[in-house]
């Protein structure tokens, strides 16, 4: 009997043992989670490296800076302090969101294992210290108080936070020094307003970066002086 | 503003939506607890519509043995229901506690559906035992009829609790297009997110898997009797029972593939993309693991079929055939596993001579593979076939030309699976996925005509002896274990192509897997948790076949007292 049981044990083992060892050979590919969705930038949510969530890290990210600076800083200036292994490739985001929105989310962020110390005088106070001109509707002035001076609307809109224009900016994204003799002014209208409309060689892993609200951040005399001044530079 | 609160909502929504768990990590608990209760639901609803078609059998067909197999396995049930509760109790503290946001999604969209199936579930147990503790108080007239019935309901309640199951399950791989990310999930309609693109094709899938699988536990459980069978009577008995669950396992598993094709057709209609990540993505490779199980299922199959012929007076006639329904089968497990599309790296490219293979590229197309798999079943029926009348011979008048129509049938079916297998390579694809449905119903209606064909010509045949139930080498109850062990990984495998597909996506395209483990894993190591869940799992049955067996005794009963030494007092049934 215990023959037999060893038998039947074998052959279970053996047939397990063979499927497993064939699906072991064969090219081993992992479906990896887009990099956007993780590795672009610190995880604030998690406990990174064992210094805790963001609220309770972000004291001790620079010295002297409270919690509070260094998260205000980080949305406003977000290349002065790049965590080592990570690009610098945040937007500035105190010119996408408003100085409300701005401390709502230093709130959060505090609130994630730290305690919160944003009040409402904080609001003011930075309403005046950071770009005024951010208005999400098509009714208002635009960016950078509505000028129609490329190089206020570039300034503006953080381009060169990404871009290369004429030896200032990075270089995470395409270099637009001559970004007029590869797109005709049509094409840099488009991909203005829907960046993901079409993506550069060389460049699709940073598809979705550059942000899709233009649109309505400029209105229609900014949009077409920036894209005319942007298609000169051949 | 609304990107604001969107952005800090997505933020909330990330913390704490996680929890680990020791060694293994929570991907991995979670996937042995849910593959191991779904492999245990899997017999719980495949078993009983075994026993219920063989009380069937036993009833109509005035065979008493039926309606014993019938409660022997009946008596199993018991002891796997409760072990599928458990594993199933497992998955819910598992999902609760290192996946609560996603569990808490799923819950918000589905409670009430989880009340119902929790009522059903205790419906469905509470038959079982009526079913079970009254097989000897209602056995005979109207009583016995009233039993069956029994038998049906406690079907129709474990059918019910697994649409209710795959209603979940598909709602993961293919939500309703209208549900966004920011769709609160309080406000979907139940019956909108149960009636999913994928939920009816799941549905009939796995309730054909059931009953292969079924089949096949049944298949290994008789096989082990046979092996330990210590009288001729005995081993006689539990060939006959292997006999009856390969035939079952084999005839529902030659209908599955057309199940298969449904499934798959919904899912390239709801989403091309996880269509084409599925068939030709990065698991890719794991259409050649299956089509090298597939292979495995049908010649070994086969195999235990042409031993089987061995105990048949008569089947000697046929013997000579059976080495070209070996090549036939060979040839077509082949180009079933000829790979087509699938991930290279720019040295294989080159090694290649192109994405495809300038050879294999051509046998890679779904025009060979469905030639092939078609060519396959009805080589698989034709065994049957001639396995059916080994030991008769037909004395209608028409049996001549009833035979001759029925090599014409398959000479047909055979030519019509040629014809749009060879014309699918000079048209669209389009228009060529439309001839596998020819092809599919070519083989059907031959299958069909060519059983009523056979069992017209089987009324008053003359017999040409018994089959020799026991006589059979023990290595055709090996090939049993074989075919179990295959189904019972193949379901892992599907289910990890199936769960697999969804990628980083808990929901897909609706909530986003956040978690260390959001990549999805390679095959090789999605085989080594296939291979520790059938292990765990078969591990288990064995124990309940054994706890089954420790207190009562088998099912079977000897011809007549003193026919075969040893038998004497062995003419219980039951307990």
């Amino acid at each position: 009997m215990w023959a037999t049981n060893l038998k039947v044990v074998g052959v279970v083992l053996g047939t397990l043992a063979l499927y497993t060892l064939i699906a072991n050979k064969i090219p081993q590919v992992q479906s990896e989670v887009p990099q956007a969705l993780t590795t672009r930038a610190p995880n604030l949510l998690t406990d990174e490296k064992g210094t805790g969530l963001i609220g309770a890290r972000c004291g001790k990210r620079e010295p002297g800076k409270s919690c509070k600076q260094y998260l205000f800083e980080s949305l406003d200036n977000p290349t002065a302090y790049v965590v080592p292994g990570y690009q610098p490739i945040m937007p500035v985001m105190t010119k996408q969101l408003s100085p409300q929105q701005i401390w709502a989310v230093i709130a959060f962020l505090e609130s994630q294992g730290g305690t919160v110390d944003v009040s409402a005088s904080d609001i003011p106070a930075a309403g005046a210290g950071v770009a005024s001109g951010v208005s999400p509707g098509p009714a208002g002035p635009g960016l950078a108080g509505g000028s129609t001076d490329p190089q206020a609307i570039i300034q503006a809109a953080g381009c060169l936070v990404c871009h290369k224009l004429d030896g200032q900016g990075q270089v995470i994204a395409p270099d637009l020094t001559h970004v007029g003799s590869r797109r005709t002014a049509e094409s840099i209208r488009k991909k203005v307003l829907d960046p993901t409309s079409s993506i550069a060689k060389g460049y699709e892993k940073l598809a979705g970066i550059m942000p899709k609200t233009f649109g309505t951040m400029l209105n229609a005399a900014q949009l077409e002086a920036l894209v005319q001044y942007l298609a000169a530079h051949k | 503003m609304p990107e604001a609160l969107l952005l800090l909502q997505a933020a909330a929504d990330t913390s704490h939506a996680y929890g680990e768990f020791p060694l293994i990590g929570a991907r991995a608990a979670v996937w042995i607890a849910a593959e191991v209760h779904l492999m245990f639901a899997a017999f719980v609803l495949g078993v009983p519509m075994f026993a219920v078609v063989t009380e069937a059998i036993g009833i109509f067909g005035g065979d008493e043995r039926y309606d014993r197999l019938s409660k022997e396995f009946t008596r199993l049930l018991l002891v796997a229901y409760s072990a599928t509760a458990i594993w199933g109790t497992i998955l819910v503290f598992f999902l609760a506690t290192l996946y609560p946001k996603f569990f808490a999604y799923l819950l918000a969209v589905f409670a009430p559906s989880t009340w119902v199936y929790a009522g059903l579930f205790f419906v469905e147990s509470f038959t079982l035992y009526l079913y079970y503790y009254g097989w000897d108080r209602w056995k005979k007239g109207r009583a016995k009829v009233g039993h069956w019935t029994l038998g049906i309901l406690l079907n129709v309640w474990g059918t019910i609790v697994m649409f209710i199951a795959n209603s979940w399950l598909t709602y993961m791989m293919t939500p309703p297009r209208d549900i966004t990310p920011s769709t609160d999930p309080t406000t979907i309609k139940l019956w909108h997110a149960i009636a999913n693109a994928t939920w009816m094709p799941i549905n009939v899938h796995r309730l054909i898997a059931n009953v292969v699988f079924g089949g096949a536990i049944v298949g290994a459980y008789a096989s082990y009797r046979f092996l330990a069978a210590r009288t001729e009577d005995e081993r006689a008995h539990y060939d006959w029972m292997g006999y009856v669950g390969n035939f079952i396992a084999m005839s529902a598993l030659i209908v599955l593939p057309f199940a298969g094709y449904w499934l798959g057709r919904e899912i390239y209609q709801y989403d091309q993309s996880m269509g084409i990540t599925m068939m030709g993505g990065f698991m890719s490779w794991l259409w050649v693991i299956q089509a090298f199980l597939i292979a495995v299922l049908f010649l070994t199959g086969n195999y235990y079929l042409w031993i089987g012929m061995g105990r048949i007076p008569g089947a000697e006639r046929f013997r000579p055939y059976t080495k070209w329904l070996l090549v036939i089968l060979v040839l077509g497990a082949i180009v079933w596993g000829t790979p087509h599309t699938m991930i290279a790296d720019s040295k294989e490219l080159a090694a290649m001579g192109g994405s495809h293979h300038p050879f294999l590229g051509a046998l890679g197309v779904m025009s060979a593979k469905n030639t092939a798999v078609n060519l396959m079943i009805l080589t698989t029926f034709l065994s049957f076939l001639l396995y059916r009348r080994a030991n008769t011979r037909p004395v209608v008048p028409w049996a001549r030309t009833g035979t001759l129509i029925q090599g014409a049938m398959f000479a047909i079916a055979a030519g019509i699976v040629l014809f749009y297998g060879i014309r699918g390579y000079f048209v669209e694809a389009i228009v060529r996925i439309g001839f596998s449905v020819y092809q599919v119903l070519a083989v059907l209606a031959c299958i069909l005509c060519v059983t009523v064909i056979d069992l017209l010509m089987a009324r008053g045949a003359q017999s040409l002896g018994a089959i020799r139930w026991g006589k059979m080498p023990p290595r055709s109850q090996y090939a049993l274990f074989i075919l179990a062990v295959t189904f019972t990984w193949l379901m892992g495998l599907m289910g990890f192509a199936r769960s697999g597909i969804r990628q980083y996506w808990h929901v897909w395209q609706v909530m986003q897997d956040t978690s260390a483990y959001a990549a999805t894993p390679a095959l090789g190591y999605a085989a080594k948790m296939i291979s520790l869940c059938v292990l765990i799992f078969l591990s288990l049955v064995a124990f309940v076949f054994w706890l089954g067996g420790l207190a009562e005794k088998s099912t079977f009963v000897a011809a007549a007292p003193g026919v075969s030494p040893g038998t004497r007092g062995a003419q219980h049934v039951g307990h």
